[in-house]
């Protein structure tokens, strides 16, 4: 799995998310459940830092942010 | 080992990294560094903080990469993504090569303001560890082009 695809899946899939939206430095997640983002695997594929407020995920994975995000919206 | 200097790319007050408000740099989850409250006298132009390769540029942030690979991430203002670019006008192109004091982005830090935003200006190392950051300038008064702080590599 790439890494798009790790994070995809520790969102708790597709089907979780909301919006995804990238930032210079993290991804900005809206999911449906907060309960299914499992943060030892988001870290696991690389990330950073994970902050969470709710139902509003922030995935810190640096600069390619952009490119991620990109990666996955085309994998949903 | 390189060791190279890192500018302030706008004049303002110098703070610290966990003084930003946002946790994602005020925790340097992304690099240590400091940040600059910047002057809100009116339109500034944000500069180069390092001699390097843009391998990122937004409206609102940009990453300046040195020829061995060290990047530095300028980010306008706090969740300034918001804003989607308006009111920040590009001098370069993502790709481009500039040197250290090179006109980047010109933006409005009031009118950031205005928007309900904090302008502050984290300036980070991306991927440093502390130990690597010198001479950090205190805080303070400094104008774009100051050195913040030394980084060893």
């Amino acid at each position: 799995m790439d890494k798009a695809e790790q994070i995809l899946k520790a969102l708790g899939g597709a089907g979780n998310i909301v919006e995804i939206e990238p930032c210079a430095t993290r991804l900005r997640t809206e999911v449906h459940d907060a309960a299914l983002v499992d943060e030892k695997a988001l870290k696991a594929a690389g990330a950073f830092g994970v902050i969470s407020a709710g139902q509003v995920v922030q995935v810190v994975v640096g600069p390619e942010a952009d490119t991620i995000a990109t990666d996955i919206e085309d994998l949903m | 080992m390189t060791q190279f200097d890192v500018l302030s790319p706008v004049p303002g007050r110098v703070i610290e990294l966990a003084d930003v408000p946002d946790p994602v740099f005020a925790q340097a989850l992304v690099g240590p560094g400091l940040a600059v409250d910047p002057d809100r006298s009116g339109p500034v132009t944000a500069v180069a903080p390092v001699p390097g390769r843009l391998v990122k540029l937004h409206p609102h942030a940009f990453v300046v990469q040195t020829d061995d690979g060290a990047g530095v991430l300028t980010h306008l203002g706090i969740d300034t993504v918001q804003l989607a670019g308006e009111g920040f006008r590009l001098h370069v192109a993502e790709g481009d090569v500039v040197a250290a004091g090179a006109a980047v982005v010109t933006w409005d830090p009031a009118a950031v303001e205005a928007s309900g935003r904090s302008p502050v200006v984290p300036v980070v190392a991306l991927e440093a560890t502390p130990g690597q950051l010198g001479g950090l300038r205190a805080a303070g008064p400094a104008e774009a082009g100051d050195v913040l702080f030394t980084w060893a590599r």
